[in-house]
């Protein structure tokens, strides 16, 4: 399930975190957000965002 | 997670501000010129509890005006109380906008939580 985790501190500031996104789709989904809460102070980056779809389709030979 | 980002909040919404307000039982904010101790300040007056002077929110910049003498004449926690309302509500009113569906959540350390699914899974 992809979420969007948004916690907002005592004093008004805000963390927004993605969850279950790969590569780039997490900044996309969460721009949103971010562009309408404020200025962005810092972003990091996890391992998630650095995978990349690997799937390969397996390839069935029968032999005849 | 995928990835993270600190947002220092800006006050920029005029609906979220009055949700902001009723989310803490406050009077509802006017719009105009307002007096503080020596200047006047126009925009978003919004009235804390126990504050000498009303805070001023100027949506077209995104900050907020006060005065209160390093909190001789108002409790900053108030203000704090203020902008954590403003960002939930901001951030409840962008995601429902977007269609999607939104849990709210009070943290033990005074931290309100919401987890918004938009609908996809992997």
């Amino acid at each position: 399930m992809k979420t969007i985790e948004v916690i907002v501190l005592s004093d008004g500031t805000t963390r927004v975190e993605t969850h279950g996104f790969v590569g780039e789709e997490c900044r996309q989904a969460s721009r949103f957000l971010e562009s309408a809460l404020g200025q962005t102070m810092s972003e990091s980056l996890t391992t998630e965002f650095h995978q990349e779809s690997n799937f390969q389709p397996i390839q069935l030979h029968q032999q005849e | 997670m995928s990835h993270i980002v600190q947002i220092q909040t800006e006050v920029r919404d005029v609906e979220a501000i009055r949700m902001a307000t009723q989310r803490l039982s406050l009077p509802e904010p006017t719009f105009g010129e307002v007096r503080l101790f020596s200047e006047r300040k126009t925009g978003w007056a919004v009235q804390l509890p126990r504050w000498r002077y009303a805070v001023v929110a100027n949506v077209q910049t995104g900050r907020i005006d006060f005065d209160n003498f390093n909190g001789r004449w108002g409790e900053q926690r108030q203000l704090d109380s203020f902008l954590q309302s403003y960002a939930v509500e901001k951030a409840l009113l962008e995601a429902r906008r977007a269609g999607h569906s939104v849990q709210e959540q009070a943290l033990s350390n005074g931290a309100i939580k919401l987890t918004i699914q938009t609908g996809e899974s992997h």
